[in-house]
């Protein structure tokens, strides 16, 4: 029989220089608790500094505050997390950041935040609007073998 | 908070390897660039960025290194890095910087290849 454990946390931190390195390990200690692999633990811990350094850049507002949301869920065929990093700033065009991107591979200074949490993360949504501010939804699956 | 990068450097005979320690963001890429450029500008064309005690970086961190990188190409020289963890060197691939410094697994196999003498 499999038995299911989840486990859940939310966090609210303020857009200070670094942040995004508590909101790293956080989620590295859930993470390590599921039994997810370090390898897989540090893609995903790349990811979740890039989407708060994304709601710094851009989520720039009177509360100043990354509001942050994690579950994870570990079964006997492997573990899951879904993290989704929310600011309320002035939103930001996703199309209009991937298409600053350079082809794939080729050095490009700026705005690659987005292309790293999507190579890093299994699944990525986002949802933003102007004034309505912006969500980073991702999710990082390991299965067992 | 605050994470402070850590340099250090060992200056060789025809180049130099700079040791990093922390996380590199917007402020330990303009701290390796600092070192960097002193070195560039004492005549040092061959750097080797070893990145053993490095675990974190960031794409603000990145791209200060993509320019480090486009300077010592613009004097003639290379830069390389080595012991990268796996996520560092599949976002350096993402990034591009692969394509223009090559990336060795182990400091041993740097010196030999990019012929650094003590």
């Amino acid at each position: 029989m499999n038995t299911t454990d989840q486990r859940q946390m939310e966090l609210t931190l303020p857009m200070v220089p670094d942040i995004e390195i508590a909101a790293a390990r956080a989620a590295a200690n859930l993470a390590r608790e599921l039994g997810m692999s370090p390898e897989r633990i540090d893609e995903m811990t790349h990811a979740i500094i890039e989407a708060c350094i994304n709601a710094r850049e851009h989520g720039c507002c009177d509360d100043n505050r990354i509001y942050l949301r994690f579950v994870g869920t570990s079964e006997g065929n492997g573990s899951r997390i879904e993290v989704w990093v929310t600011d309320r700033g002035s939103g930001f065009d996703p199309e209009e950041a991937r298409s600053r991107r350079a082809a794939p591979g080729t050095a490009h200074k700026r705005g690659r935040g987005l292309q790293l949490i999507e190579a890093h993360m299994d699944e990525v949504d986002i949802s933003t609007s102007k004034d309505g501010g912006t969500t980073i939804h991702m999710v990082k699956y390991e299965k067992k073998s | 908070m605050t994470e402070e990068l850590k340099v250090s450097v060992d200056r060789k005979s025809n180049g130099a390897v700079l040791y990093t320690k922390g996380y590199i963001n917007n402020v330990g890429g303009e701290e390796i660039a600092n070192r960097a450029y002193e070195l560039m500008d004492d005549g040092v064309r061959i750097l080797l960025l070893n990145l053993r005690e490095t675990k974190i970086v960031n794409s603000i961190g990145i791209s200060i290194l993509i320019e480090i990188i486009e300077k010592m190409m613009d004097q003639g020289g290379k830069i390389a890095f080595c012991c990268l963890t796996p996520v560092i060197h599949k976002t350096f691939q993402i990034m591009g910087l692969a394509n223009y410094a090559a990336i060795f697994d182990s400091e041993d196999a740097a010196v030999k290849e990019l012929r650094l003498n003590n």
